[in-house]
């Protein structure tokens, strides 16, 4: 087998594999409520299938640590043990070290094993034995290099192994150094190709066990000369460990859902080479106009451009689907996540998910993660009681946390509501006068306080907590959000608890935009940053000293960002009374953008600017219009930033 | 020297470099060792093993021994990947990046 056909199967059995910890992990949980005895075989087929996998694929280690996970998983099924808290969670903390390493095996890095041989360690205490003798010893006197000599027989190439392919797989486990002895090679012509004639000096450095290195020589033990022994370690190489490991979890399951490859059912693809099919029928028909049409053949032709039409629009749909993916992968981390931090605060909190199957652009997925994560937890940390206080005001001892997504319209709702104690308008308002973001909050209504609290550098926890005051706040998860093209709001009634909600586009690849005029170039502007557009007098227009200007829209000044200076197009309109201002959103703040009228609302299939140019300021993408033409997409929230960063220059 | 073609051998390495293609090589790279130059071709290289960076690190040497001119006409990732790997690279004085 050929290394990188192994690579690509190591790649599949690293993400099936991260599926069945997935499982594994629900699973523990579900048995953590009082689940039934065939969670448990399910749970150890998946272990069992891991291990089994990790054996083939080169991480012995790996396999070695779930071998010990089994065993009590082989307990527990047999019911030679009781499933109680203190095992259940033993074993979600094997889910997690599995993790970790899977994310160091998807990095090519070495698999960093303090924990693991600590867990292992734990797993043998509760089986009542000691730790399996290699691994304690490795773990404490492992060294950091390895110095290996390699001189395969003559006859190894002809058994099929190649030393390439086991060099290949020891610069995997670490930074390799090779020397290639070439002494005993004869001359060309009295050299036979099928026999080996060259040796190596290597040198192996990382965090790798002797155990690792053997098992890469495991099928050619008896072809070769192998010497392993230790070199003292790499001091420097080392220090960068301790912060790899720090997040394994998190990072096997970004790693995971960030892959650039999606699944696609079988349905998916058949429909897609039925529509396929279809079109090239109508194609076919519309090409026996070349002959020459005449008019009684017309109704055909009008036919065949309706089914064109038609199919053209399925298959762009059909398409789409392939990159959508249901939204329960996101959800699935929180039944562990809620759990894990309400036993930490001691918070009793009930989780509900709804619309798990409603399906997300890949892209829009894999970037919605970490929003979702920070809103749950403050919706745990800031929102939900404790179990007194909620006795107190009359509640069930128990929160309620729910996680909602659904269609809507041409949108996707993700909803985070709890029915915790609602925002603290007084706190609110409070910090952020201390915080100088307002002056005092006499006439705001509540909707403006709750839209402080999106501001940056706000927080109101008494004590930041290590779960929700980690310096990034509101702010970053609505900028998350706007990244991916939606907005995020929230509705709050003091004692009953709060709603978030984010609100995102089906998809990245095809925005809603105004088409807008300036001077002979054409603009789209994103439907979702549009509040509305207005034709203003010259009166309404105030200068600024330093030569900003502002206009009055609904009691507030707004920026006026003039498209055809920001982008520096000939021949725009330059008078106010003449063009259109379209009142925009991004970024939580408002302004007007000047054009020089609108041409009209269309779909425009969104191509990256940086992947066929390079990035460019106040602009997300770029499209085509339908005269082949291209128009640039402008970045709304962008545009904002740059217009406030020239003012305060 | 620019005109003399004739005199330089020219060896090809296939897109399978491997042990089935080695005897192939071999011959090749005998005869090769016989022309005043020799240019080898690795753009197409897109499979190679242990057996054929051995034979054409025997070549460069003996070929240094004698006198032949050895040069480069590309070499591909693979090849380069492959030859970096065995500790090769130096001993087979591969072109650092590949002519466009």
């Amino acid at each position: 087998m050929g290394a990188s056909g192994l690579a690509q199967f190591q790649q599949v059995f690293i993400e099936e594999s991260l599926e069945g910890l997935d499982t594994m992990e629900s699973s523990l949980l579900a048995l953590d409520g009082g689940g039934d005895a065939e969670l448990v075989h399910g749970i150890f087929r998946a272990a069992h299938s891991i291990k089994g996998g990790a054996a083939i694929f080169g991480f012995p280690e790996m396999s070695s640590f779930t071998h010990e996970a089994e065993s009590l998983l082989d307990e527990l099924r047999d019911g030679r043990r009781a499933i109680d808290g203190a095992t259940i969670e033993l074993l979600l903390r094997v889910v997690d070290c599995l993790r970790g390493m899977f994310a160091q095996a998807q990095a090519g890095q070495p698999l960093i094993d303090a924990a693991a041989d600590a867990l292992r360690g734990e797993l043998a205490a509760v089986m009542g034995r000691a730790a399996p003798a290699a691994a304690t010893m490795e773990a404490k006197g492992g060294p950091g290099a390895w110095r290996i000599g390699f001189r395969p027989h003559r006859g190894m190439l002809a058994s099929g192994n190649d030393p390439l392919r086991l060099l290949r797989e020891l610069a995997a486990l670490g930074e390799l150094d090779v020397t290639a002895e070439l002494d005993r090679l004869p001359a060309l012509e009295a050299l036979d190709p099928d026999e080996c004639h060259l040796g190596w000096r290597l040198e192996l450095r990382g965090d790798v066990k002797r155990a690792a290195i053997a098992a890469v020589f495991d099928w050619v033990e008896d072809e070769c000369d192998l010497a392993i022994e230790p070199l003292p370690p790499a001091v420097p190489a080392q220090a960068s460990v301790p912060a790899a490991a720090a997040t394994p979890a998190r990072t096997a399951r970004e790693a995971g859902a960030e892959s650039g490859s999606v699944r696609v059912s079988i349905d998916k693809i058949d429909g897609l080479i039925n529509l396929v099919g279809e079109l090239v029928i109508t194609q076919s028909m519309l090409d026996t106009f070349r002959e020459g049409a005449n008019a009684s053949r017309l109704a055909m032709l009008e036919q065949g451009l309706v089914q064109l039409a038609r199919h053209t629009r399925e298959l762009q749909e059909s398409v789409m689907g392939i990159r959508m993916l249901p939204i329960a992968s996101v959800f699935n981390r929180f039944p562990r996540m809620v759990r894990d931090i309400g036993q930490k605060l001691g918070k009793q909190v009930r989780l509900e998910l709804a619309g798990e199957h409603t399906e997300l652009d890949k892209t829009v997925l894999e970037k919605i993660g970490d929003p979702l994560v920070h809103l749950v937890r403050n919706a745990i940390d800031h929102g939900l009681e404790t179990p007194e206080r909620r006795r107190a005001a009359g509640k069930p001892e128990a929160g309620t946390l729910r996680l909602e997504a659904s269609h809507r319209g041409g949108s996707i709702v993700v909803e985070v509501v709890d029915d915790g104690a609602g925002l603290n308008r007084g706190a609110i308002v409070a910090k952020a006068v201390e915080r100088g973001l307002v002056a005092s909050g006499e006439g705001m209504d509540d909707d403006a306080v709750a839209e402080l609290i999106f501001r940056p550098g706000f927080s109101t926890a008494a004590v930041t907590t290590d779960l929700s005051g980690r310096g990034v706040g509101m702010d970053v998860v609505r900028r998350n959000v706007a990244d991916l093209g939606g907005t995020v709001t929230v509705r709050s009634a003091p004692g009953r608890g709060s709603t978030f909600t984010i609100v995102l586009p089906l998809t990245l690849a095809i925005i809603d935009g105004l088409t807008a005029a300036v001077g002979d170039e054409r603009y789209i502007v994103p439907l979702v940053s549009i509040v509305e557009s207005v034709q203003l007098d010259d009166g309404a227009i105030k200068t600024m000293p330093g030569g900003g200007e502002l206009f009055r829209f609904r009691g507030d000044y707004l920026p006026v960002v003039r498209l055809h200076e920001a982008f520096g197009c000939e021949g725009a309109v330059r008078e106010i009374p003449r063009g259109l201002m379209i009142v925009v959103e991004g970024d939580g703040s408002r302004a007007g953008l000047f054009v020089d009228g609108l041409v009209g609302q269309q779909q425009a299939v969104v191509k990256s600017l940086e992947a066929n140019y390079r990035r460019v300021q106040g602009v997300s993408g770029a499209t085509i219009l339908a005269d082949g033409s291209v128009a640039l997409i402008v970045d709304i929230p962008g545009l904002v930033r740059m217009q406030g960063r020239r003012r305060a220059a | 020297m620019a005109g003399r073609k004739d005199d330089e051998a020219r060896v090809a390495l296939p897109a399978d470099c491997r042990m089935a293609a080695a005897p192939a090589l071999h011959a090749a790279l005998c005869s090769a060792l016989a022309r005043p130059a020799c240019v080898l071709d690795g753009a197409a290289v897109e499979r190679v093993d242990t057996s054929a960076l051995q034979l054409l690190a025997a070549f460069r040497r003996d070929a240094v021994a004698r006198g032949v001119a050895v040069r480069w006409h590309g070499a591909s990732a693979a090849l380069r990947e492959a030859a970096g790997l065995l500790g090769l690279a130096r001993a087979l004085d591969l072109p650092a990046t590949q002519p466009a």
